[in-house]
């Protein structure tokens, strides 16, 4: 395979991790070990809500092989995201199946696991709430009658009973425009189920205590949280704890934020010992931080030649027995529910609420994918009602250049619009699949979606050997999507006239790197590329600065290419950038430059948005999906036909990179659209404890994904990326659902599309959503007070 | 009892009670972390290894049924660091993501492809049936496997 010229930005970069991957020689965490390393097993509850009266660790702590065990008294803190209302062991109260109650560490794991069931725990059982329903029903037992008294991180949601947290946005009047007489009014319920990521590799760390600090290698997708929420929850400086990640075996969100980090720190500083310790698949199945279930209750008022003059909608997240990143997720229903389409007056209001089940977490597009499924088939089931085609519909009312979106930021460039008549052609030009559905029922859509890449905090150093090499230093981590091993020394090899391999790129350690945020919602390309390529040009000002004076011309005649430093238009004259650094040790010392970033800043409307973490967001991406299926009448199992994306890239690095993430997102949409779901027993438990029991994606599901890189729309991102890892699940329920209605030509209005269900439909069997538990009026749905 | 048996052409013995997975004893007692214990139940195919020349999810096989019986895992594929040509048709098609279920992907395929050498996309999918990747989407996957079968 030969590369394309490195001069030039855009390659084809293979990955430097495949080979030992291949090999079978990456270390990931899992297959991490250390001399007179000790195994940990967690003691956990098995009832969804009790006090609890009693832990008795005595014969537990005598059983053979028993280092260690680490209870409530150990962690003092409270961990969150917006309130500290979590422990890392319940202490009084039991919230959850499956929560936490003692960490133990023994010899090996078996010991480890026998010790921890011999633990006893007496508890006296509590009334439970398994659904939003029950949650927020008038007299509901409270899953934390405490919260009042919890530390608030970040001021402004509104709290109450079991609403862990409510963002709202109100711009403009919409009881006017609902009460305008040439407007119809579409209502649309959705219920969307819980998807587990199954990252191969579960959670897993190796934690130590040396010199008087915790050395914690962990799976993550977030070392600088890591490190700060280990050191709350043990009550020590944050200083004390150090974070490395060695190669992350899948993460898809799951990964972003710290979970059991802290039960292996306590339990290496009692023992002095390193401990490990792994989930098996069966605690990941039940415990792992889901994508939520959600409800979602949408209504619009739209003129007949369809503009949208008004729209109001609810949607309920489950943020299970803790608030976690759903608190922060009710932030995103702005910009994915009140995304795509240009609004006369809007309402939201977008709320966690608390359960007694496991919590819920991040998940590649959180809350995007559910809220655009819900968007497409409203806007579906308008078009529908007004008679107008969808397609048309959507080309008259997605942003563009200048539009505002809900929260009243203002857009830049017209890009979905663009994207939307590119799939359009691509349909009119591409012969249509219909007739591989023969006697079965068919159905397409063409579906938008808008998703917005979190930017946020990120840095960079960089060394430029002796050799000519170069060093990047970040806290980014590379969990599969290949930015740290093709984006990040593919910009700054560019920057600095490197060949990609020149380039060696540091693994995340918060002793070496500076803060991050960390790996996720899109962000590494844009993020880490951006502070990396401020370091680079940091690097590339002190290089000429030396380079000038060797070659006695001024900087700017002075270009980098090819590991020389060349005086422009006469090639061949200069010198090599070794040579350079070498100069440069003797003048100003070695070469070495700095790299920061954060989010610009952009703004909405002042007085819109109540209780968000981010009011308007920096860095929009769109997306258009399309879709043909075949339903069968007779079992109602769904083919996909045809699978089309026209996703906006800003600017594609690696083209080659971006199709495989596309096509990886595109199948685990699949997966959530047509059969992975997770559901609660009647006990609290989860039901699908096992890869038997919930079944995703496999190779015989896969369908070919047809894909176009829409390049040019404006972005922040570093020489005109965007993240492109994030985006590609967002639209696919959508998608399916939309063809799937069309098909069947009835109301889509749940996912997964499982056989079953959509023979329930089919045969009129399938009972509407209609989510009783959201009122008609807004108002009723939220906390905060209706003007008087 | 110790077990004897034969790993990646090497005679070894194993003192493990004789219910431990192959998938214990490989990665805990041998250090051959290739293999992933990644759900322990037989379901995602990321612990495959060879038994006498057949795929099998070592997470399932007691070591106590191996006497005089011969492993190989993915470690014997390339024990120069020249990739074999499955693992290759994989670098070159860039198939790798996060790259927990290669190790089991390369070992079925590789006993596959050696009795199906011309095997087409469908027959090559369903020999993967068993095998989870969460990343890839399996598509190019698939599309390496051909591209190699079409080689031969
Ligand atoms: S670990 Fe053996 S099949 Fe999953
Ligand atoms: S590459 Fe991650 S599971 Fe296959």
């Amino acid at each position: 395979m030969t590369l394309a010229d490195a001069s030039n930005v855009t390659m084809n970069l293979p990955r430097r991790d495949a080979r030992d991957k291949l090999l079978g020689r990456t270390r990931y965490t899992v297959d991490r070990k250390h001399p007179g390393m000790l195994h940990a097993a967690l003691r956990r509850s098995d009832i969804a809500s009790a006090r609890i009266i009693k832990v008795d660790i005595t014969d537990a702590s005598r059983m053979p092989g028993v280092r260690a065990i680490a209870l409530a008294a150990d962690a003092p803190g409270m961990h969150g995201i917006g309130i500290a209302d979590h422990p890392l062991f319940a202490r009084d109260a039991i919230r959850f199946h499956g929560e936490p109650i003692a960490a133990v560490a023994a010899d090996t794991q078996a010991q480890a696991q026998a010790a921890a069931a011999a633990i006893v725990v007496e508890t006296e059982p509590l009334p439970a709430v398994l659904s939003m329903a029950d949650a927020l029903a008038p007299d509901a037992p409270l899953v934390h009658p405490e919260w009042r008294s919890y530390q608030v991180l970040v001021e402004g949601g509104v709290r109450g009973g079991n609403v862990a947290w409510e963002a709202t946005v109100i711009r403009g009047d919409t009881e006017a425009a609902f009460a305008r007489d040439d407007v119809v009014v579409v209502e649309s319920c959705f219920r969307v189920g819980r998807q587990n990521h199954v990252s191969l590799e579960p959670r897993a760390v190796v934690a130590s205590y040396e010199d008087g600090r915790y050395h914690i290698e962990t799976s993550t997708q977030v070392p600088w949280t890591v490190r700060a929420m280990t050191a709350k929850l043990l009550g020590v400086p944050a200083a004390q704890v150090r974070v490395t990640v060695p190669p992350v075996g899948g993460g898809f969100g799951q990964k972003f934020d710290c979970t059991l980090e802290p039960y292996a720190a306590i339990l290496a500083r009692k023992t002095g010992r390193p401990v490990r310790l792994v989930y098996s698949r069966q605690e990941e199945m039940l415990t792992c931080l889901c994508r939520e279930n959600a409800e979602i209750k949408i209504r619009s008022a739209v003129t007949k030649n369809g503009e949208i003059v008004g729209r109001e909608a609810v949607v309920l997240m489950d943020c299970g027995a803790y608030g976690g990143e759903q608190i922060f997720l009710t932030t995103m229903t702005a910009h994915t529910l009140g995304g795509n389409y240009r609004l006369g007056s809007v309402k939201l209001a977008s709320r966690a609420v608390y359960t007694n089940t496991p919590p819920n977490g991040a998940f590649r597009a959180c809350n995007g994918v559910y809220n655009t499924f819900a968007l497409e088939r409203h806007t579906d089931e308008i078009c529908q009602k007004i008679g107008m085609d969808p397609l048309e519909f959507r080309r008259r009312n997605v942003l563009g250049d200048g539009d505002i979106g809900a929260t009243g930021q203002v857009f830049e460039g017209d890009v979905l619009g663009p994207m939307l008549d590119r799939m359009k052609r691509w349909r009119e030009t591409a012969p249509s699949r219909k007739s591989l559905a023969a006697r079965r029922l068919y159905g397409r859509a063409t579906v938008v979606g808008t998703w917005f890449i979190f930017v946020g905090p990120s840095t960079a150093t960089i060394n430029l050997n002796a050799d000519g090499s170069a060093t990047v230093i970040t806290a980014g981590v590379e969990i599969g999507s290949g930015t740290m091993v093709q984006a990040l020394p593919q910009i700054v090899a560019y920057e600095l006239g490197l060949h990609p391999d020149q380039v060696v790129v540091r693994s995340a350690d918060t002793d070496a790197a500076g803060f991050d945020l960390g790996v996720g919602g899109g962000r590494t390309t844009v993020s880490i590329g951006a502070a990396s390529r401020a370091a680079a040009e940091d690097v590339r000002r002190k290089l000429l600065a030396v380079a000038s004076e060797m070659l006695q011309t001024p900087p700017d005649r002075l270009k980098l290419a090819s590991g020389r430093v060349e005086i422009a238009g006469k090639e061949g004259s200069g010198t090599s950038i070794a040579a350079v650094v070498q100069r440069a040790h003797e003048v100003i010392g070695p070469v070495v430059g700095s790299g920061a970033f954060t989010k610009p800043g952009v703004t909405a409307m002042p007085g819109c948005a109540a209780g968000h973490f981010i009011d308007a967001l920096d860095l929009p991406v769109f997306a258009v999906h399309d879709c043909e299926v075949a339903v069968d009448p007779d079992t109602g199992h769904v083919e996909i036909l045809s699978y089309k994306v026209v996703q906006d890239v800003g600017r594609a690095l690696n083209p080659r990179a971006i199709h495989s993430q596309i096509q990886g997102g595109v199948t685990q949409g699949l997966g959530y659209a047509l059969h992975e779901e997770l559901t609660i027993g009647q006990d609290g438990c989860i039901r699908q404890n096992s890869l038997e029991t919930y079944r995703v994606p496999l190779a015989l599901d896969t369908v070919p994904v047809e894909i176009d890189l829409y390049e040019g729309a404006p972005s922040i991102g570093p020489l005109g990326a965007k993240g492109a890892g994030e985006v590609p699940i967002l639209n696919v329920p959508a998608a399916v659902g939309c063809a799937v209605a069309n098909a069947i030509g009835r109301r889509v209005q749940q996912t997964p599309l499982t056989p079953p269900r959509v023979l329930g439909l089919l045969l009129g069997r399938e009972p509407d959503v209609d989510l009783p538990h959201i009122g008609d009026d807004w108002w009723d749905n939220v906390l905060m007070k209706r003007p008087s | 009892m110790a077990v004897s048996f034969v790993v990646n052409g090497e005679e070894r013995r194993s003192a493990a009670d004789q219910m431990t997975p192959l998938v214990d004893v490989l990665r805990d007692e041998f250090f051959l972390t290739g293999a992933k214990a990644a759900c322990r139940e037989g379901a995602c195919g990321a612990c495959t290894v060879l038994l006498d020349g057949n795929p099998v999810v070592s997470c399932l096989v007691p070591v106590g049924m191996l006497e005089g019986r011969e492993v190989r895992t993915v470690e014997a594929l390339a024990p120069t660091e020249e990739l074999s040509p499955v693992q290759q048709a994989m670098e070159e098609h860039d198939v790798v993501q996060c790259g927990m279920c290669f190790p089991g992907i390369v070992m079925v395929l590789t006993s596959f492809l050696a009795e199906c050498p011309q095997a087409g996309p469908d027959e090559i999918k369903t020999a993967l049936v068993g095998n989870i990747c969460r990343c890839t989407g399996y598509e190019r996957v698939v599309d390496a496997a051909v591209a190699l079968a079409q080689r031969r």
